[in-house]
């Protein structure tokens, strides 16, 4: 057995690590890491721990963002050289695929979190009013703090909270402002023009040819509410005058 | 998925200790990446138990941040990271064994050292199994080392440390290190030998 054979064999029977080995390491440094991804926004900066992406923003530079993070989370935020299998699955949940992104919510309280785990339910094309998920929640006169517990996600776009808008079909705020908000929904197919003139008409709800009714922003049934087979409601009363029954998706009214 | 072995040129070290003393926290990662599969390797060869090892390796680099934060800069820049670094894996590695004794052993390893003085956990038939399947002779061989030599021999033939590095490494003279990863290497050599008649 020659000096070199034995280095062979010394590189050959070298260990793998795991792929969050680097992760509990920093974690245990009271260190967080980043590194910017592409999405719908544009570029911005992803945050996560040990157990998952812990924030998004957008920022002017990794400066701000290493201010922004530090204030919020009272933790140093770093670059990151590597990849870690959080920072990779918000890569690929941002490109649109269909992936579960790991979240750190840990910075929100057990409210904001409830709030927040329905918010993520809400599918692409589709949004709901506050007042909707403040009863979907199980607080339904908790309009108010329904909204500022989306104001305060930390992971916009991977928990969309942009789906969450206002009863009268109006965008409402967003953390990246209301016109961006209005964007994204609208890159999703939600059709502002016909939600506009379905409130315009004083239809709360649509009714279809299928025998339930939905909320407006329910899919795409605003656009629809004018074809044969659809229909304006402006009452629950006349959804029953129709025999129609609530949609299953959308739960036009409570349970 | 596991991650890839980095190969570290030597040279890199002093960029690398140059970059911690400047900027720790942003530099951090680039110790981790360039040493983790090492220091891994390394633990695992010592503890011979490779679920604990990465345990004990992330306590390495945890205590080596920590270790680093309390450093003044010019103390960072003039580490010699590798020695340094596997120093605390041997250290820890030593804690280890303490915290699991091993079950007492009548029988004396292949250099001559008695097992009853080492602390090294008796591998339980699983793991025997394990190692028999994924260890060839040259692994059965090392692991027939009492520790003495065999963090010598293996810092030396496997991790390739210089005998400066090694000497500073277990903190015993050049001469004794030497020595040691000779009578490793002699051993290592007998236990292959005695195999194959």
């Amino acid at each position: 057995m020659s000096e070199s054979n034995l280095r062979e064999f010394g590189s050959a029977t070298r260990r793998s690590v795991a792929p969050d080995f680097t992760a509990k390491i920093f974690s245990r440094c009271g260190l967080d890491r980043y590194t910017v991804a592409q999405s719908a926004l544009g570029d911005v900066y992803v945050a996560w721990t040990e157990n998952g992406v812990s924030a998004l923003r957008l920022a002017q530079d990794e400066h701000a963002f290493e201010v922004w993070y530090g204030e919020r989370f009272g933790r140093r935020c770093v670059w990151a050289v590597e990849d870690d299998p959080s920072s990779s699955a918000a890569r690929a949940k941002l490109r649109g695929e269909n992936v579960t992104v790991p979240l750190d919510l840990s910075d929100c309280s057990p409210f904001e979190q409830r709030v927040l785990e329905h918010a993520a339910k809400i599918r692409r094309g589709h949004a709901r009013p506050y007042g909707w998920l403040a009863r979907e929640v199980g607080t339904p006169e908790a309009t108010r703090a329904v909204g500022n517990a989306l104001g305060h996600n930390p992971v916009p776009l991977l928990i969309p909270c942009h789906r969450v808008i206002r009863t009268d079909n109006s965008v409402g705020g967003y953390v990246f402002g209301s016109d961006m908000k209005r964007t994204l929904l609208e890159e999703e197919g939600v059709d502002f023009a016909a939600l506009e003139r379905v409130t315009r008409r004083g239809f709360r709800y649509v009714g279809s040819g299928d025998g339930t009714f939905c909320l407006p922003t329910c899919g795409s049934v605003a656009k629809h509410v004018d074809e044969p087979g659809y229909v304006g409601l402006r009452s629950l009363e006349d959804a029953h005058n129709h025999g129609l029954v609530p949609c299953t998706s959308c739960r036009p009214i409570a349970a | 998925m596991a991650v890839a072995c980095a190969v570290v040129p030597e040279d890199s070290d002093a960029v690398l200790a140059a970059a911690l003393a400047r900027d720790l926290d942003r530099s951090f990662e680039l110790l981790v990446i360039a040493y983790r599969v090492r220091i891994v390797t390394f633990v695992a060869r010592m503890l011979r138990d490779d679920a604990r090892a990465e345990d004990v390796a992330q306590d390495v680099f945890v205590r080596a941040y920590r270790a680093l934060q309390a450093y003044p800069s010019e103390r960072r820049a003039a580490l010699r990271l590798r020695s340094w670094l596997y120093t605390i894996a041997r250290n820890l590695t030593r804690n280890a064994f303490r915290d699991a004794p091993p079950a007492s052993e009548s029988l004396d390893y292949d250099d001559g050292n008695p097992r009853s003085a080492l602390l090294d956990p008796d591998p339980s038939p699983e793991n025997v199994v394990l190692r028999e399947e994924t260890w060839n002779s040259v692994g059965a061989a090392v692991d027939r080392l009492s520790p003495a030599l065999r963090d010598a021999f293996v810092l030396r033939y496997f991790d390739e440390l210089s005998y400066d590095e090694i000497a500073e490494s277990l903190d015993q003279p050049v001469g004794t290190v030497k020595a040691s990863a000779h009578r490793g290497l002699m051993a290592v050599r007998a236990h292959l030998e005695k195999n194959d008649e």
